[in-house]
């Protein structure tokens, strides 16, 4: 079902990760074209006839980073009021599911991500909608009432009524000082989410939901001849707006350890450590990705199999990168076996990253991340959707070419590279880290 | 300048047929379904058998063994299981649920032969190492222990406890202390039971050659043939439905749940309810959605949903609400029961239910994959190749009174289990 959701992630990490592809025999590119409208809006069109279906996705490139210190969890308020209906339309959803379609939003750090799904057919439908709430939106305070309220409910479910749910707010705290990523998508507290005015919320509005600030991407039983004239006619007379100057501050380095030890009402003991490392647009970025895969992707990976399976010193262990734009985090995280301390599970991880350091990561192993990651990215090749949602995004990083050559920037990671930034980024000084400390019962 | 004023013209969806899979038999005797048409070289294998908990001798044992299959065989340990199936890019699964043990195994065409070979080894040959199965239920327990932390896991345990009685294989549930009871004999024994040939079938999907089905026989053909596995499934004994309220202290949210007992997909009435149910909260647009979050803004998320299962099946409400909503949105949960019952639905909300019933099914045949799915649930609960035709027929012709009349039948708020669970 769809339910308007956020990722609290920061996302396009690891399984979420893109439709990307690998130019060996097996593979054939992934052929696009792009056009710009004089309005600024930039389209990207994937024809693919082996799908009934055509998935529209529109990305505004504004995202939690884009917020003030003071008014946190804007950006995914607001993605939930694009459903509240626009000048022409008085409800999003009603005709997209009249049309027999699906659609959804999700907003993280980085981007507010809109995709609709429908047959083929009913493709100009799509056009029209999302041309209208860009267009001219209904804002008004019943609107802004009823989703301030849900926003603060999706709050209370996804962080403060299960165990562990802020972690990410401690995370993010605890491991950026002055960059907008120090808060969560959902925002810092729900007082800012219940503080949001119409005022703020008309001005958000009118900054970023322009077409120059918006990427349109069509995958799916289309033709590039039948969307340009569609998008033409529904989005061309948009006017453009003054494009928005983002003035994020850099990250100084970390030069040490941060640590908060949370007493929290939650079953058991967990861990959470997590390193700077490199944005998704830098060239070490897949060196950082192979990185965390080979620490945990898979159950062969070295911390599950070593942590977990063989010295049992953890339940549940797991390691990711964030993904994010600007330079992210790899994160460990895991909940130590009964009677195993914190302190004696966490050193079993530094073990680990010693490890990388000291020791060269075999030619077999490098070679199964990589396969693991080729595999990953055929299968996420099956769906349109995806295949439209990536290329939206690559498009909003101004290398649309990722789509075909992401896919070879990992296979040029070499084990020298692996261990070289493992040295770099596998530091205590650069290590911020989270303890729950379970009540005793 | 287009005329936003009016909506470009809506089309009706009008190819809705399910490819047939193609329908060979292994040497064994096992049914293999063929949904040959991917694009991309890649492959999906489901193995199914007829093992869960009506298979069980002891609570809990399904899950253990199915999950234990890929932890040992008599030539491999676990290490060197998941190294290979890492390295070759596949991905094993071992789904589980209150009636099947499912294996999925996804890879690549051209390791094909390798990874067919490893399931078969890990279907036919397992030890089931004592410590895999110590490591299991420590983590298992663990897990538990988080998930009973959370009010929404505490609420569905209750509903469906209540309607199927806490002993009954559709009914019990995990229970941390009852982990230590099971047995590595157990687990064995489930096995030699239960993942024999005459009790399997298998959907092979993806893009498929002559030569991966003749190699589907070299291995699976070999899984062998005993005596048919007996079940044991009690009958559900009717329960008078009460309403429960379970205190969590410290909830910021409360959950809801509203059930009761319904019936397989076997029943003539499952696919009018199914339409009643998408109304009432099978999809954004639903009743209880539109009321309950659009309008007044009590929840994040709200749903109704039929669990069929093979042998019965249920339906619940359910959503996580502000415990200050929780009176309120009960409240609002009941008017939409009553007006389902008291209030034929209207033709334009009835046509856009019909239309996103039918988006929905199209998505369902996009990709052989997805196909590959509806074939599963087609096969596993022998319900026909006509009834995907079939459900596209009734969908069509799907009337307000039939829904009126389903309603008042079977959406009676008398009828329900309410458990609320919060501060």
């Amino acid at each position: 079902m769809p339910t308007k959701t956020i990722s609290l992630k920061s996302t396009f990490s690891n399984d979420a990760l893109l439709i990307l592809e690998f130019t060996t025999k097996i593979l054939p590119l992934i052929k696009y074209e792009r056009f710009q409208l004089d309005n600024g809006l930039k389209v990207i069109v994937h024809e693919d006839d082996s799908t009934p279906m055509a998935a529209i996705n529109l990305l505004y490139n504004v995202g939690a980073r884009d917020e003030s210190p003071d008014k946190t969890g804007f950006a995914h308020l607001f993605e939930h009021l694009m459903f509240s209906g626009s000048a022409n339309v008085p409800d999003f959803d009603d005709p997209i599911q009249m049309a027999g379609g699906e659609n959804n939003a999700f907003t993280n750090n980085d981007i507010t991500n809109f995709y609709d799904v429908v047959p083929a057919e009913n493709m100009e439908l799509v056009f029209w909608l999302e041309s209208d709430r860009m267009l001219s939106l209904n804002i008004n305070e019943q609107s802004l009432d009823v989703q301030r309220k849900v926003v603060v409910e999706e709050f209370k479910e996804s962080c403060l009524n299960q165990p562990y749910g802020d972690a990410w707010h401690h995370i993010s705290e605890l491991a950026y000082e002055v960059h907008p990523y120090r808060w969560p998508t959902i925002g810092k507290v729900p007082k800012h989410i219940e503080e949001a005015t119409l005022e703020d919320v008309k001005e958000f509005y009118q900054k970023h939901y322009i077409p120059n600030n918006a990427i349109l991407a069509v995958a799916g039983k289309v033709t590039v001849e039948e969307v340009k004239v569609l998008v033409e006619k529904w989005f061309g007379d948009i006017p453009k707006g003054a494009t928005p100057n983002r003035t994020i501050p850099k990250e100084p380095i970390q030069k040490e350890f941060h640590k908060r030890i949370q007493d929290a009402k939650v079953p058991t003991n967990a861990m959470y450590l997590a390193f700077h490392g490199p944005g998704r647009d830098e060239d070490s970025y897949y060196t950082f990705d192979l990185l965390s895969d080979v620490l945990s992707n898979g159950s062969s990976s070295r911390l599950f199999r070593r942590l977990l399976k063989e010295r049992r010193i953890f339940t549940e262990i797991d390691a990711y990168i964030t993904g994010s734009i600007d330079p992210g985090l790899l994160i460990i995280e895991g909940k130590p076996s009964e009677g195993v301390s914190l302190e004696y599970a966490e050193a079993a991880i530094w073990e680990e990253l010693e490890l990388l350091k000291s020791e060269l990561v075999g030619e077999h192993e490098l070679q199964k991340v990589k396969n693991k990651v080729e595999s990953t990215l055929i299968f996420s090749e099956a769906s349109v959707l995806n295949k439209a949602i990536n290329l939206a995004f690559f498009e909003a990083m101004d290398r649309p070419e990722l789509i075909n050559e992401e896919a070879l920037h990992y296979q040029k990671v070499t084990a020298d590279g692996l261990q070289k930034m493992a040295r770099e980024i596998l530091t205590r000084e650069n290590c911020s880290e989270v303890y729950y400390l379970a009540e005793a019962k | 300048m287009p005329n936003r004023g009016v909506s470009p013209p809506i089309k009706d969806i009008t190819q809705l047929k399910l490819p047939m899979p193609q329908e060979i038999s292994l040497s064994n005797g096992i049914p293999v379904f063929v949904v040959n048409m991917g694009t991309q070289e890649i492959f999906k294998i489901e193995v199914i058998f007829d093992a869960g908990r009506p298979f069980e001798h002891k609570k809990m044992v399904a899950r253990a063994t199915t999950s234990l299959l890929k932890e040992g065989t008599r030539s491999k340990s676990a290490a060197e299981i998941a190294e290979l199936l890492d390295f070759y890019g596949s991905s094993l699964s071992l789904p589980v649920n209150l009636d099947t043990s499912n294996m999925i195994l996804y890879g690549l065409n051209k390791h094909f032969d390798k990874m067919l070979s490893l399931m078969t080894e890990l279907l036919t040959e397992p030890i089931f190492p004592q410590e895999e199965l110590n490591s299991y239920l420590e983590n298992s327990k663990q897990r538990l222990l988080v998930d009973l932390a959370q009010v929404d896991v505490i609420s569905y345990r209750a509903v469906t406890e209540y309607i199927y009685g806490k002993e009954h294989p559709y009914g019990y549930n995990s229970q941390p202390e009852l982990y230590q009871h099971i047995k590595r004999e157990d687990l064995i024994s489930h096995w030699e039971r239960n993942f024999v040939a005459n009790n399997c079938k298998v959907i092979i999907s993806g893009k498929i050659n002559d030569d991966m089905l003749h190699q589907l026989d070299q291995f699976l053909g070999k899984l062998p043939i005993k005596d048919q596995p007996k079940e044991n499934f009690p009958p559900i004994i009717k329960q008078t439905p009460r309403k429960v309220h379970i205190k969590q202290e410290g909830a910021v949210q409360t959950s809801i749940r509203i059930g009761r007992q319904l019936f397989s997909k076997h029943h003539p009435d499952f696919r009018g309810l199914l339409f009643l149910n998408t109304v009432l909260g099978g999809y954004f647009g639903s009743r209880l959605m539109t009321n309950i979050r659009e309008d007044k803004g009590y929840t994040y998320n709200i749903y109704s949903t039929i669990d069929a299962l093979h042998r019965d099946g249920y339906f619940y409400i359910g959503t996580e609400v502000g415990t200050e909503f929780a009176e309120p949105a009960l409240k609002e949960i009941y008017n939409e029961l009553d007006l389902l019952c008291n209030e034929k639905i209207g033709v334009d909300e009835l046509q856009m239910v019909k239309n996103y019933m039918l988006g929905n099914l199209l998505t369902m045949l996009d990709g052989t994959f997805n196909v590959s799915d509806v074939v599963k649930t087609i096969v596993t609960e022998q319900l026909g190749f006509d009834s995907f035709e079939v459900l596209v027929e009734s969908i069509h012709q799907t009337t307000p009174d039939q829904l009126q009349k389903l309603a008042q039948q079977y959406l009676r708020k008398e009828d329900m289990w309410e458990v609320v669970v919060g501060e």
